[in-house]
């Protein structure tokens, strides 16, 4: 009895300390965090995970990875997603969120994360 | 006259509360002097520090900008003027719709926040007191000995017009041109 605990506690504690990934999503989640803080996307936005202040000046970040839709326009992959924090006015030429010159290392590990999350 | 009995409680107390004390003083120096805190900016503050942080900021703001009277705002020579201020001063912090901050404004911490939803946060005066005279520890600058009394309250003015503009008509406004 106190194995099958012990086992399920371990397996428990696992579960927090690494970053599990979605099935097919690639890049360093924990890198990815970071990342997001370094082009100040918590400034607009509400991340999980990421203290700041309380904005809505895009929408917050959280349960990414239940979305199906990007913008209305793109599916909700890695792959949608990546092109969306690169370059969102190639996905909506109107929307007031700004292109930040974001490489692609840079966005592959920030949407690790998001979809992770 | 105390009795024995309530002599050893008081001496007892006071003793713990000095070795409390020197304890206490004792783990300060050694966080203080170790440098184990990381100073780093790519490392984020903790939740409740941020937290308390900002509410602090905005308390002292909001008390120190309760006596200025802001002058009646918004007439087009003085969004003129606060969009070229704006493009100067601001701009390569805090950005603007569908303008991104420069690499500058990017990786701070705190982060200089979008000014487009400044006035649900702050009212006139205090968009005014904070321009004029920064937040300490946060990046924001002092521009009292920098701009004119006319700018400050031109670029508050511009501020409060953001919501109203979309990516479009902010590029226009901040468009290269004469200096201010």
């Amino acid at each position: 009895m106190r194995v099958v605990a012990m086992a399920m506690l371990a397996a428990s504690l696992a579960a927090c300390t690494s970053e599990r990934l979605p099935g097919g999503v690639v890049g360093d989640p924990v890198r990815g965090k970071i990342a997001l803080t370094q082009y100040a996307c918590q400034s607009c936005h509400l991340i999980p995970g990421v203290p700041g202040s309380k904005v809505y000046v895009g929408r917050p970040l959280s349960e990414m990875g239940q979305r199906k839709v990007l913008a209305g326009a793109v599916p909700n992959d890695q792959a949608g997603l990546m092109r969306w924090i690169r370059d969102p006015q190639s996905i909506d030429p109107h929307t007031a969120m700004p292109n930040l010159g974001v490489t692609e290392r840079d966005a592959r590990d920030m949407s690790a994360y998001l979809l992770s999350h | 006259m105390p009795t024995n009995r309530q002599r050893l409680i008081i001496k007892t107390a006071v003793l713990t509360l000095m070795a409390a004390g020197a304890i206490a003083g004792a783990a300060g120096l050694a966080v203080l002097y170790g440098g184990w805190y990381n100073i780093g900016a790519t490392a984020q503050h903790y939740a409740f520090i941020y937290t308390v942080l900002e509410e602090g900021m905005k308390q002292s703001v909001r008390n120190h900008a309760d006596d200025i009277k802001a002058p009646r705002l918004g007439d087009p020579a003085q969004l003129q003027l606060g969009a070229r201020v704006y493009r100067d001063k601001c701009l390569q912090c805090h950005g603007g719709p569908g303008v991104a901050q420069s690499t500058i404004g990017m990786s701070m911490q705190p982060i200089p926040g979008p000014l487009v939803d400044a006035t649900q946060r702050w009212e006139p005066n205090e968009l005014y007191w904070v321009t004029k005279h920064g937040i300490k520890m946060s990046g924001m600058p002092a521009w009292e000995y920098h701009l004119s009394e006319e700018e400050l309250w031109a670029v508050t003015a511009f501020v409060t017009v953001l919501p109203s503009m979309d990516t479009r008509s902010f590029k226009a406004a901040v468009a290269p041109g004469e200096a201010p």
